[in-house]
């Protein structure tokens, strides 16, 4: 991507972050929802309008609020990122399965990732959250677990 | 009055064809569902002027065209079609159409059309008159109106085929039914004749309605497939490639043309190779745990002068049904 992106391009640059098939999230500090692509608000059923300056936790009950936080706060703290995996915590937000009919599993294992957003002054004022869905390899890998125990049995 | 015969097999296209009428138009309007129909209405002097469908059951619009031109018929022809394709155009208007009006018509253009052939003069009828009686006693139902949103819908995705491809892609009406899980394992079953097959899926969701696109290859045609489109594969793995990227195009033309049509955006997954080489069994894993119903979609593609034959079904989850009617209700009033 060039350093400087001219103000005409922005939009391209909307529009990617609008139909990218991964799940995009700015939260500010209060955990309040800043940005929510069409990813997040087609899986959710939850429109912009609908997020937007509310709290995370109160949208999606299902969150670990402890874990999260804990997550986050390295995050602005350190300005490093943070991860979560599908195989240690299945799912960030119970979404069901992209493949509703043909799929297996009943929801989308996620993978997550934590991006630190720094504002003018150097300090991590927003935070991104990133949903990959990892749901195919889920789906495969507990099938070849599934076959390597029968074959021993 | 000018007698005029308006022809498509749809309830929901002929309502919204007479709505998009110019209402200062004179006319007297025959409706007719399929091309004998029409010609039955042509016969007793009820069409001066007709608008004509295509893509038709029993007697389909090219017929129709022919069959006017052989019994010598006085009828001027409006062909309005969702079949888009270039060649589809060409061959209607060899076939003594005046003009070709894209579906849904754009009142617009029905209008300048009309003024350009003489058909309709809006300085000499002033008054405006509603075809208040003839919509009324329209009665759309939702899968009719379905079909006519996948039947616009596939016909986008195949004027994108005939150019990928160079060829002339013949276009049924498509099935629109509410199955049974199971039913619909059986229904493919029977429909495939135990033949090898390799099929692509691609799931999508939007605005509360969910489901998935397959795309069913019979293995005999992949050859000749690939030689329509210049390809030489040499193993499963490029043969794979060619029938992902044909799938993107057929499964995403004829998506984006429903979603557009019932304002919705989908986003879609990647697209997944279910299989190849097997029968349907083994290709589509059905969740039956999950769900009772899907209402399926079909659409076959067949391309003309080719033993080449591609299957579409968009399958919507059970809980999708209730937002989607919704959405087709807006367009049907």
């Amino acid at each position: 991507m060039p350093a400087q992106i001219d103000i005409k391009e922005v939009h391209w640059l909307l529009d990617i972050v609008q139909c990218i098939d991964v799940g995009v999230i700015v939260l500010n500090r209060q955990y309040h929802v800043e940005v929510w692509n069409s990813f997040m608000e087609n899986h959710s059923g939850l429109g912009p309008d609908e997020v937007q300056g509310k709290a995370l936790f109160s949208l999606f009950p299902e969150i670990n609020e402890t874990w999260l936080r804990r997550k986050i706060d390295t995050v602005v703290q350190l300005g490093t990122r943070a991860f979560s995996l599908w195989e240690q915590h299945p799912y960030l937000m119970h979404f069901k399965n992209y493949q509703p009919i043909t799929g297996q599993e009943d929801f989308m294992y996620q993978n997550v990732t934590l991006l630190p957003l720094a504002g003018a002054t150097g300090d991590v004022e927003h935070i991104c959250v990133v949903i990959y869905d990892m749901t195919a390899a889920a789906t495969h890998k507990k099938q070849l677990a599934a076959a390597q125990a029968a074959s021993r049995a | 009055m000018i007698p005029l015969v308006v022809c498509d097999d749809s309830n929901m296209a002929r309502k919204q064809l007479i709505r998009a009428l110019p209402p200062e138009w004179p006319v007297t309007i025959s409706q007719a569902t399929n091309g004998q129909e029409a010609l039955a209405a042509l016969r007793q002097g009820l069409g001066q002027v007709m608008l004509l469908d295509l893509t038709m059951p029993v007697m389909d619009g090219y017929e129709t065209l022919a069959a006017i031109r052989a019994e010598g018929l006085a009828c001027k022809v409006l062909v309005v079609s969702g079949d888009v394709q270039e060649e589809a155009l060409r061959r209607v208007k060899e076939l003594g159409a005046l003009a070709f009006i894209k579906k849904p018509a754009d009142p617009e253009i029905l209008r300048s059309s009309l003024i350009e052939l003489g058909l309709f003069d809006p300085a000499a009828t002033p008054t405006a008159v509603t075809q208040t009686a003839v919509l009324d006693s329209l009665k759309v139902n939702f899968r009719d109106a379905l079909r006519e949103v996948t039947n616009i819908a596939m016909g986008r995705a195949a004027a994108l085929l005939a150019k990928a491809l160079g060829v002339f892609v013949q276009l049924p009406v498509p099935q629109v039914n509410i199955f049974e899980v199971s039913e619909l394992h059986m229904t493919l079953t029977d429909a495939m004749h135990g033949e090898r097959m390799s099929a692509v899926c691609q799931g999508f969701i939007g605005d509360g309605i969910a489901g998935e696109s397959l795309l069913l290859f019979h293995d005999s045609e992949v050859a000749d497939m690939a030689r329509l489109l210049n390809w030489q594969p040499k193993d499963d793995l490029e043969t794979s490639e060619m029938l992902l990227d044909l799938a993107s195009i057929i499964i995403g033309a004829c998506l984006s043309g429903i979603a557009e049509q019932i304002d919705v955006r989908f986003s879609q997954g990647h697209p997944q190779l279910l299989g190849q080489h097997s029968s349907i069994e083994q290709l589509i894993k059905l969740n039956q745990r999950r769900w009772k119903k899907t209402l399926a979609v079909e659409v076959s593609y067949s391309l003309e002068a080719h033993n080449v034959h591609f299957d579409l079904l968009l399958l919507f989850t059970e809980d999708s049904i209730k937002r989607l009617t919704n959405k087709i209700n807006y367009l049907m009033n």
